[in-house]
């Protein structure tokens, strides 16, 4: 697996456009490594314009941005894209990329527009609607699948560990009587 | 002459001890490794990382472990934040008589798995000493809890263990540093259970990861990350990169080459020495012997015995080590896919949570045939229980912000145990050389004929019982427990094939782990043990190493070997 690191970066912020590309790059810059090593950025393309869209759109819903940055913040839909082309067997990555078909089927069907372009309240319909095994043609499990990929991906990107949660990289002691701080530590 | 005065083949918890003590008794030793170089602090290259910084979030692709660490996912080769510590399982195959499956979890680098292991450190009893001569199973040990005491302390205080003093005669206290605090939840538990069944204990873990600095070895105390197996740069856990590397490369008399897989030992049969160590450079394929006056086998315990099978008289396929008929006999494992678990009810402790990562738990001793064989006892021996409490984080379904918001909050405490049994030594558990399949070094491959038997399956089962019974009578709710399938190799403390004892003809090292085939052969990995205990085993393994230094010298000194 092997890939210019620059092209990367830029074919990255082609895609997400420059307000997620921004932290991704952040992240890479932070990177001493000077070759690009396996498991951050996808080595290859998996989705389609469209599909990178929507990708974008679940996640944002599932987890959304509150008094923390959400999903697309995260990096999240370039995290799913990574696992899908390096991580996943072809299996699992075809079931994963016809679930998201399923779903542009419906909302096409539904409302003649794709996942990302509704309004959020139909998003969240459409999910529930996923999430219920009410969307003719989608695998069971799919949503569940997507979801867990997306808090996977969200609460071990570094917006989910210093943001959402409390993020110790080095504590130095420890306290098993320590009072609930109203969040959870990260790992 | 020979190149060196000693040489040390392996550098993890033995190999590691045996180079410190050497050295510093003034012997020009060569430690030498199968594995790459890994400098301490230097090359912990996962070192601190936030998950973000971590390949793939963690996780190495299925097909990936599929490919390479098929066994070393057994021992956390799967991680990415460590999978550059593990061995390349494709390309060190081994095979298996009868389809009988062993776990060979391999470290591939200078330090062993002394960089990866769980540093629980447990002091073996008099009671384990005895127990082959009682019940009649393995070699009987030639040596008792008196021989290997002051070793323990010597090694325990060099190294730094934590601890609490129980006044256990099960379970002998140690040179102890403060132990690791219990959190809320095993507090609760232990006082539940300790008073519900009296003689059951729950008691701080033993570990070599250090609560006090030690300044004088430029080492620092845990800081609570539960990183340990990325390197610690900070020293606070016993490897051979922070530990004994260091002082043994302090005296100037060390050289340690990497990357050195040994084939075999060569032997003067005339005059029964070790006279030389053949290597295979691991990538330049080049062959070479190194001499040295007296040899430590300190390659883990199947690779030492592997290399003692394979040190054979000139067109033979019987080994030069073999006189006793019993290498690669007795070979053991502990057994531990006994899981129990239960819940702190009513939400009692709820409040409360852990701030920073602990690196280790607490431990409920043996308490099965203390005393002779307990009546109703169906097995010989006993097994002990390693556990934690701890709280996950809530996983409520859905999504959108209640999602967000519940995964903010804590589920309510458990706790959950996994046995460790101690696995009787059968002769017919047993280690072979296979001439028809060579490795990429020329080294016929080793052949894995080992099983659980009756006993440890019994013992298992007690165990699930026991930790059920125990749990609810601490007034644990949900309790619960589970076997998975028990295949040697597992706990990744794999001993025996080498054992120890006073008999030369069913044994094969003696009292002072010195071979009976070779007196300047001294062979102090887990390949010596004659049983296993149920306790975690390097420690032992640092004590006797020690030891055998200690006497080695002694011996060079007298002009004895």
């Amino acid at each position: 697996m092997s890939f210019d690191r620059r092209d990367m970066l830029m074919g990255v912020g082609a895609i997400f456009g420059a307000a997620l590309a921004a932290p991704l790059q952040k992240a890479l810059a932070a990177e001493a490594v000077a070759t690009v090593v396996p498991g951050y950025i996808a080595s290859r393309t998996i989705f389609t314009a469209a599909q990178r869209s929507d990708v974008a759109a679940i996640s944002e819903r599932i987890i959304p941005t509150t008094d923390t940055p959400g999903a697309i913040a995260a990096g999240v839909p370039g995290f799913i894209e990574m696992m899908l082309a390096d991580w996943y067997e072809a299996g699992d990555r075809d079931e994963f990329l016809t679930g998201l078909t399923v779903i542009d089927g419906f909302c096409t069907g539904q409302h003649v527009k794709s996942f990302a372009a509704l309004a959020p309240a139909e998003q969240d319909a459409v999910l529930t609607c996923a999430m219920n095994g009410m969307m003719p043609g989608l695998a069971t499990g799919f949503f569940e699948h997507c979801r867990q990929m997306v808090i996977l991906g969200y609460y071990t990107s570094e917006i989910g560990c210093r943001q959402e949660r409390i993020y110790l990289p080095l504590p130095g002691r420890y306290d098993g009587h320590y009072p609930y701080p109203g969040k959870v530590f990260s790992s | 002459m020979t190149d060196f005065d000693a040489i040390v083949i392996g550098s993890g918890v033995s190999g590691g001890w045996a180079a410190k003590e050497l050295t510093e008794k003034g012997l020009k030793v060569l430690m030498l490794d199968r594995g790459r170089m890994v400098e301490h602090k230097k090359d912990y290259i996962t070192e601190g990382h936030g998950p973000w910084k971590l390949a793939y979030r963690g996780t190495l692709p299925p097909a990936e472990v599929a490919r390479d660490h098929f066994l070393g996912k057994w021992g956390g080769a799967a991680s990415t934040d460590r999978t550059h510590f593990y061995n390349n399982d494709r390309l060190n195959p081994f095979d298996y008589e009868n389809s009988k499956p062993f776990r060979w979890v391999r470290p591939n680098q200078v330090g062993g798995k002394s960089l990866i292991w769980s540093r629980v450190t447990l002091r073996w009893s008099q009671l384990n000493f005895d127990s082959n001569k009682q019940d009649g199973h393995g070699s009987p040990w030639p040596i008792g809890y008196d021989d290997i005491a002051p070793w323990y302390s010597y090694v325990e205080k060099y190294a730094g263990i934590a601890g609490q003093k129980e006044g256990l005669f099960q379970l002998p206290d140690g040179e102890f540093q403060p132990p690791h605090p219990m959190n809320v939840a095993e507090e609760w538990v232990k006082e539940r259970l300790e008073k519900a069944m009296p003689g059951r204990k729950l008691i701080h873990t033993r570990c070599a990861n250090m609560t006090e600095d030690k300044p004088e070895q430029g080492r620092s105390k845990c800081q609570k990350r539960d990183q340990c197996a990325r390197g610690c740069s900070f020293g606070a856990y016993f490897s051979t990169q922070a530990v004994t590397l260091p002082a043994a490369r302090k005296t100037g008399n060390l050289t340690l080459l990497s990357d050195k897989v040994v084939t075999n030992l060569e032997y003067d049969g005339k005059t029964r020495r070790v006279t030389g160590v053949r290597v295979v450079d691991a990538n330049t394929q080049e062959a070479h012997t190194y001499t040295g006056r007296i040899v430590f086998l300190c390659a883990s315990a199947m690779a030492s015995t592997q290399i003692l099978l394979n040190s054979r008289l000139p067109n033979s396929g019987l080994s030069v080590f073999n006189s006793s008929g019993v290498l690669g006999r007795y070979i053991m494992d502990h057994v531990m896919r006994t899981n129990v678990w239960g819940t702190v009810p009513d939400g009692a402790l709820d409040p409360l949570v852990q701030f920073g990562r602990r690196p280790t738990g607490v431990y409920i001793p043996r308490f099965r045939n203390l005393q002779g064989q307990d009546e109703g006892v169906d097995f010989v021996r006993g097994y002990a229980f390693q556990g934690a409490a701890g709280r996950a984080i809530a996983t409520p379904g859905g999504f959108g912000v209640a999602l967000k918001q519940g995964m903010r909050r804590y589920a309510p405490w458990r706790i959950g145990f996994n046995a460790f049994a101690e696995c009787l030594p059968y002769k017919d558990n047993s280690l072979t050389l296979n001439p028809a399949r060579l490795d990429r070094f020329g080294v016929p491959l080793l052949v894995f004929n080992v099983t659980f038997k009756d006993n440890e399956t019994r013992m298992m089962n007690d165990a699930q019982r026991q930790g059920e019974t125990m749990l609810r009578a601490a007034g644990l709710v949900s309790v619960g427990s589970g076997q998975e399938e028990h295949v040697p190799g597992d706990a990744i403390h794999e001993m025996g094939g080498a054992c120890m004892g006073d008999d030369p003809t069913s044994s094969v090292v003696n009292r002072w782990s010195q071979a009976h085939d070779a007196p300047n052969l001294f062979v102090t990995d887990g390949s010596q043990m004659a049983s296993t205990n149920c306790v975690n085993p390097s420690l032992t393994f640092m004590a006797l190493t020690a030891r055998a230094c200690d006497h080695a010298v002694k011996l060079v000194q007298a002009g004895a070997i």
